[in-house]
């Protein structure tokens, strides 16, 4: 050891300096502000352009993934669009039919025989929670989007939420994992048997379905889809699958309580689509109704 | 090096700490920020110019490290101190007799070498040290232009200060 220093300090001015400034630089970045700021900065700035780099690498080697899915969700559009295209609408007072394209035209026979009730929005979440006891969203959506409160949240594996705050740029969805969310679903094994799914805490990938009658005997891993009863949600989007075997409800026992275990996982979630029910204001007005004549 | 040859060396370097941050650095606080003058830098200068780079980096280390305990500027000084003594021979060699410096020459001063070639050898040794120290004390390119206006000022004023201490002083070993 004593060799090797003899022989750094008679030789070696080069590696003897380089040393020295490297134990400067570490005590100039320490010990003054201005100085170490910069290099914070520095420093900043290019480990944010590494793990640009490392993401884009990241996604380049999940393409095949991302496109294999892709393809899935393109098959499955085509098959929509080649069913919704070619409709046969009878002609007004007579026993013909006559193909109709329902996609290229936007007038009263189109808005009568195909009448869409729902619109997408696509956005993404970029805050999420799933261990509070009351758990909420952020999406990239805001009004100027087009997004209203109570509009529904879905992504391609399940539910995700319902907006109850909107921003110009930002929404705030309540989270399906929130024990106010109430989200009306059915089981289409059971000739749509429907009934409330609720978060009563805990488990993030488990919810509850109440209020399915007794007499359905419903088994595990049935599917469990929306029933388009809430004006939010459309029919049959997918929610989740049965777990174990139903219970009679210790609150009532006339219905059934049944776990669910969540297709979306919640942790995981990140593009999603707002729903928006062309008709809301005209069934909440019907809604009005019922409630007027109930008093 | 015997006992005797060191003691100018330990007392230059007393001298040149005290002088450095007991005056000078005072004056930079006064006068304003474009009047810096490093003197501190002329131990290196004339330490022996048979010692090996390696001890020139390490003393220039410890009067930089001493300087910057007095600011304090931790590090700064210190890196400017082992760049003078990494430097050294760089500066002195164009004016290197063939051959390169004998025994016949202790340390680099005008009783042994000139004014003339003090001077030069002094001044190209004064602005490579100015230069990184502000370079160093700056610590970003984006201020390339302060550092070099600084440098070029400061090292004028250094030089009026290294030729009145060799003049004053005239040291031969």
């Amino acid at each position: 050891m004593g060799n090797l220093l003899q022989l750094l300090l008679r030789n070696g001015g080069f590696v003897t300096f380089l040393l020295v400034e490297l134990v400067c630089f570490a005590m100039i970045v320490s010990f003054n502000g201005r100085q170490g700021e910069i290099w914070a900065n520095t420093t900043g700035i290019f480990g944010g352009r590494a793990l640009e780099k490392r993401q884009m690498a990241t996604d380049y080697f999940s393409l095949y993934e991302t496109a294999d899915s892709l393809a899935h969700v393109v098959d499955s559009l085509q098959a929509r669009l080649a069913n919704a295209r070619q409709m046969q609408v009878p002609v007004r007072d007579t026993f013909f039919l006559v193909n109709y394209d329902s996609l290229s035209k936007t007038d009263s026979v189109r808005r009568k025989t195909v009448r869409p009730q729902y619109g997408f929005i696509t956005a993404r979440v970029i805050k999420n929670s799933i261990s509070g006891a009351n758990n909420w969203l952020i999406i990239n959506r805001g009004s100027s989007d087009g997004i209203q409160t109570d509009m529904a949240v879905v992504s391609q594996a399940g539910i995700v939420g319902i907006v109850r705050h909107v921003s110009t740029s930002f929404s705030l969805v309540m989270s399906v994992l929130h024990q106010q969310a109430k989200i009306s679903v059915s089981l289409p094994w059971q000739k749509n048997a429907f009934g409330s799914l609720t978060w009563e805490g805990g488990d993030p990938t488990e919810m509850t379905l109440r209020y399915i009658p007794q007499h359905f005997v419903v088994k595990e891993n049935e599917p469990v889809v929306t029933s388009g009863y809430s004006l939010m949600f459309p029919w049959g989007h997918p929610v989740g699958k049965v777990v174990g075997v139903p219970k009679p409800d210790p609150e009532n026992p006339y219905f059934l309580e049944i776990k669910v275990s969540l297709q979306q996982d919640m942790a995981t979630v990140r593009d999603v689509s707002v729903i928006n029910n062309l008709y809301n204001s005209e069934l909440d007005s019907l809604q009005l109704k019922i409630k007027s004549n109930e008093r | 090096m015997n006992g005797s040859s060191i003691t100018p060396h330990i007392l230059r370097f007393i001298g040149l700490v005290a002088v450095q941050s007991l005056l000078l650095n005072q004056m930079t606080l006064t006068v304003g920020a474009y009047f810096n003058v490093l003197l501190y830098p002329l131990f290196i200068l004339f330490l022996p110019l048979q010692m090996p780079a390696a001890y020139l980096v390490l003393l220039g280390f410890l009067i930089g490290v001493t300087m910057d305990a007095t600011v304090p500027s931790w590090g700064i000084h210190a890196s400017a101190g082992a760049f003078a003594g990494i430097i050294r021979g760089l500066a002195f060699m164009p004016f290197a007799p063939k051959g390169g410096f004998s025994a016949k020459d202790p340390i680099f001063s005008p009783a042994n070498m000139g004014w003339q070639t003090f001077i030069n050898g002094a001044a190209l040794f004064t602005v490579m040290h100015i230069f990184w120290y502000f370079s160093v004390s700056y610590f970003a390119p984006v201020f390339a232009l302060e550092i070099v206006k600084k440098t070029l000022a400061a090292w004028v004023l250094t030089m009026v200060f290294v030729a009145l201490y060799a003049a004053m002083f005239n040291p031969k070993k």
